[in-house]
């Protein structure tokens, strides 16, 4: 069986949302990583005391996890599906090959390892 | 492979001898047996090995001294540690001849899985201090002969180490002093971690030898001979460290058992383990909560042993002592200087006033108390249990808003002071809450939010920078700190949510107190809410119905301001790693983002009809019928207005409207802290916020802050908040009534306004400004429904903003609400506008703005 990386760029405010309904799939396990990024999302202005404040790299949320392929489908849906708003900087999704998974503890290998 | 132990003779009596200290540290989880019990098995190996290399003619009798290290050398082996030895030799040839012979030892012990380490030096060598490894010399404080040339061991304990200490002594605990501070640093120098390192961590085991350490070079500094290690510390010291060792050696022992190696790290899982036990404590099991407590308290015991050491190493700060010396008699009550720097030593009962000057003095100044003054004061707190029967805010409220409050607060709480003035902190003293995310126990954590906020002015992070000027510009600090003392007491409540229990618990705690009521409401809304702004940041933070849903919570800016701080203290105060900069920018633009809807929407949620139950509610110390009375003079005002203002304000106001009479103008002019507040109520017109500012400046006073609202039916409630630059009201009571009088003329157009300008000089400049402050104006129309929103910061100065509502006169612009504010040399003034009811038009917008820069420009030229 293999094994598929979903990298997937998204708003901070639907991290809980896209937590919660990755876990109702049976995805137990992911990597949250505070990044900054944007795409064709342009910056963010905010004047406070006369003093332009603007924010070039968004605040974005990227979630990182490896599944075997039988449940890489249904998770790329769930994630679309909590976290699209139809707007600008909703976010992207990566997907990438894995080689190989190993659970430091025991040194198991493969899909169990996830 | 050995080539020593042919007969398994010395693995068996080795291996069955610590087969049976296991058996009886399980049976007694005592530490200390097994610790000399293990010394003693391999000292037993090493003596065996040597004499069959003797026996055997590999090595000639006393080529050698055999010495053990570190906490080897000390008779203190624990069941994983590393054996340290010596190999000593007379000179380079001994040891080039008989090293490698001798390393037949190192390889028994390693076969017998002793991880042992060999070192080789000559007794010449034993007397260079190698900066690059200061631990080589500092282990050999703790050197214990074994076997082989007595004489050359005792060469290097009697002439070559002390002749070392003699000379390099100073330098030698100074660099272990800075390795300890490293140290210590990396575990936020607190002792109080959920799951804490026993040996490395601060009051560990380490931090015990550290003590030794210093003690004996401190004893050998001023007697030049080694001390006998009994009398290194005075009695009670000398015993509660002893047990604070047994203790802590106890548990390490149980950490070794339990993980099977050198791994001291007493995980929430190792805590149930050993409380279940009654590892190191008396009885036999007890709540791991209660076990831990006893933990913190051996721990504590060490650590401040070993701080106060190395503060009289490094000479930095000075000792307490010295400190105490300096304390104002005003401030310890009648003692004198000299009584005070021995009061805790002579009298059993030092006064509540003296221990609590100590505690605003540490908040003040880097300062930590000796163990001794610790003991002592911690004797003393017992006594004054009852003090908490009678409000003390007067005497904690300095404490907090101190530079160094944490320090303080620390004290206090290791010596019962904080639980004598607030018995609730009980609940959360050394309190384990196990979550993944917080690193220390629920009073450390809330002290360090405290300690947090106070170290933003000397940080360098750009958003620490930014928080800390709005740290500057709350007008009561220490409300907001005694919130965060308070805001997870309900940590310690079982079976309760904890934002609950807080509330419910800080109720009581307030009202104890004494708090100002309105100071009661705002330590309390910043506890209910302190969850607030984090769940924020997990929205979409530049969505305006989320900035408005913040801003409808936090309801004014002050508010907001407190509960952003307490939400970057918070959220730091969790593990050093918590407050990401991707976290703070995002505090930031919220906080931003709602600071500006508050600013530019007060107009937006007016009063209308009857009071809500909020506003009513308010009012429930007044006759019930007040409220009611009260309506056409609210009606039509800002909601804003009703926050703002305390009860009693918002009723002197209404006494004033009452008086109104066609024309007329009524005024009120009260001390309020170190201002002056002018109360205005009268018919609104064009002009009559200029003309309030114009009197004000020309009379020589500096507005800092303003509001002016008006009702439906065109009333405006202006009030001021000014300096009085001159003294002129502080020196002359008469002058109250003049000022007023004054511009109540001016008001009623009795007195010429531009006449005063003239006579008086108020206008001008007094100072140069520390700051320059770029003006900057901005006008929109987007945000309010009926105003254009004017905003403009300028650099502050005295008659600023007579200048900017004169423009806004000229060009016909109504006020419709002003907001006020001066931040340290920063002017920031808001204006709701109308022309003839209506919003600015764009060319209004270019011409207003063409004039204010004009006019403010031309001034700071």
């Amino acid at each position: 069986m293999g094994m598929t990386k979903i990298e997937a760029i998204i708003q901070p405010s639907k991290l809980e949302p896209a937590k919660e309904a990755l876990l109702e799939i049976g995805v137990e396990g992911m990597t949250i990583i505070e990044v900054r990024g944007h795409g064709r999302q342009k910056g963010h202005t905010e004047i406070y005391r006369g003093r332009e404040y603007t924010v070039d790299l968004l605040p974005k949320i990227k979630l990182e996890l490896v599944l075997s392929d039988e449940l890489v489908d249904r998770a790329v849906q769930t994630i679309i599906s909590v976290t699209r708003t139809g707007r600008i900087g909703d976010g992207k999704i990566f997907l990438s090959r894995i080689d190989e998974a190993i659970r430091i503890r025991n040194e198991e290998r493969g899909v169990s390892a996830l | 492979m050995s080539v020593v132990f042919s007969s398994g003779e010395v693995r068996e009596r080795y291996e069955s001898g610590l087969a049976a200290l296991r058996r009886e540290f399980d049976y007694s989880g005592n530490g200390v047996a097994v610790v000399s019990g293990r010394t003693a098995l391999v000292d037993d190996v090493v003596l065996t090995c040597y004499n069959q290399l003797v026996e055997k003619e590999i090595v000639p009798p006393n080529c050698v001294s055999i010495v053990a290290l570190g906490g080897y050398g000390r008779g203190s082996l624990l069941p994983h540690s590393d054996v340290d030895l010596l190999f000593l030799f007379r000179d380079g040839k001994h040891e080039a001849a008989y090293k490698d012979q001798l390393s037949q030892i190192y390889l028994d012990l390693w076969d017998l899985k002793i991880r042992a380490s060999a070192t080789a030096r000559t007794v010449v060598e034993c007397g260079k201090l190698d900066l690059e490894n200061p631990e080589f010399t500092v282990s050999l404080l703790d050197s214990r002969f074994l076997i082989g040339d007595r004489e050359l061991f005792d060469e290097v304990r009697n002439k070559v180490l002390p002749a070392l200490m003699r000379k390099s002594g100073t330098a030698l605990m100074n660099l272990v002093c800075q390795s300890a501070r490293t140290r210590h640093a990396k575990y936020a120098n607190t002792i109080y971690h959920l799951e804490p390192q026993v040996k490395e961590g601060p009051g560990g085991l380490r931090d015990y030898n550290l003590a030794n350490w210093l003690a004996l070079a401190k004893s050998f500094r001023a007697s030049g001979l080694w001390p006998a290690p009994e009398s290194l510390f005075r009695f009670p010291l000398r015993a509660e460290l002893n047990s604070a060792f047994d203790f802590l050696v106890s548990v390490r022992c149980f950490l070794h058992y339990r993980n099977g190696r050198d791994d001291n790290q007493l995980s929430w899982e190792a805590q149930d383990a050993a409380a279940e036990k009654g590892i190191g404590a008396p009885s036999v099991s007890i709540q791991p909560a209660q076990w831990m407590r006893e933990y913190f308290r051996n721990a504590r015991t060490i650590h401040g042993a070993c701080l106060q050491l190395m503060d009289d190493a490094m000479r930095t700060p000075a000792s307490l002592l010295d400190k105490l010396r300096g304390i104002p008699r005003r401030a310890t009550g009648t003692k004198s200087d000299a009584a005070l720097s021995t009061i805790l030593q002579l009298e059993n009962e030092p006064s509540w006033k003296t221990a609590l000057a100590i505690f605003q003095r540490m908040a003040l100044e880097p300062l930590q108390l000796s163990v001794d003054a610790q003991r002592l004061l911690r004797a003393s707190a017992s006594q004054f249990a009852s003090a908490s029967a009678k409000p003390a805010w007067p005497e904690l409220s300095p404490i907090l808003v101190g530079r160094f409050a944490g320090s303080a607060l620390r004290a206090m709480r290791d010596s019962g002071y904080l639980d004598v003035l607030i018995s609730e902190l009980k609940l959360i003293d050394a309190l384990v809450i196990r979550d993944y995310f917080h690193r220390y126990t629920v009073d450390e954590h809330s002290i360090l939010t405290i300690d947090t906020l106070h170290g933003l002015r000397s940080s360098e992070s750009e958003w620490a920078q930014r928080f800390a000027e709005v740290l500057d510009e709350l007008d009561k600090p220490e409300v907001l700190y005694l919130a965060l003392l308070l805001h997870d007491v309900g940590k310690g409540v079982e079976g309760e949510d904890h934002v609950v229990g807080s509330l419910r618990i800080a109720k009581q705690v307030l009202v104890r107190l004494n708090l100002d009521p309105q100071d009661q409401d705002t330590v309390l809304f910043l506890i209910r809410s302190h969850l607030e702004m984090s769940a924020s940041m997990r929205r979409d933070i530049f969505d305006s119905k989320v900035i408005g849903a913040l801003a409808a919570k936090v309801e004014t800016p002050e508010p907001l301001k407190m509960l952003t701080l307490l939400t970057y203290a918070d959220i730091s105060s969790v593990n050093p790693e918590a407050m990401t900069d991707w976290k703070a920018e995002t505090l930031w633009h919220l906080y931003a983002s709602t600071a500006n809807f508050l600013n530019r929407h007060v107009d937006e949620a007016i009063v209308h009809g009857t009071l809500d139950s909020d506003a009513s509610g308010k009012f429930h110390s007044f006759p019930p019928q007040l409220a009611k009375q009260m309506q056409p003079f609210l009606q039509g005002l800002p909601q804003r207005y009703l926050k703002i203002y305390s009860p009693e304000q918002i009723v002197q106001h209404f006494s004033l409207f009452s008086k109104l009479q066609h024309g007329g103008v009524e005024l009120s002019l009260l001390p309020d802290r170190d201002l002056y507040e002018l109360t205005i109520v009268a018919a609104d017109k064009a002009g009559l916020f200029a003309t309030i500012a114009g009197a004000l400046s020309a009379s020589g006073m500096e507005i800092v802050k303003a509001n002016a609202f008006s009702n439906s039916s065109g009333v405006a409630v202006d009030c001021f908040y000014f300096k009085d630059r001159f003294r002129t009201l502080d020196l002359n009571a008469s002058e109250h009534e003049q000022l007023k009088e004054k511009i109540a003329r001016i008001l009623r157009g009795e007195r010429s306004l531009d006449e005063l300008i003239r006579s008086r000089s108020g206008l001008r400049r007094s100072t140069t400004p520390k700051v320059q402050i770029e003006t900057r104006i901005l006008l929109e129309n987007e945000s309010s429904t009926h105003n254009t929103v004017l905003e403009v910061v300028a650099q502050d100065r005295p008659g600023l903003l007579y200048q900017i509502a004169q423009c806004l006169m000229q060009l016909g612009c109504n006020i419709e609400i002003a907001l006020i504010e001066t931040e340290g040399e920063m002017a920031l003034d808001v204006f709701y506008l109308t022309v003839d009811g209506r919003k600015l038009s764009i060319e209004m917008h270019n011409r207003l703005r063409e004039e204010l820069q004009e006019k403010l420009g031309d001034d700071l030229a």
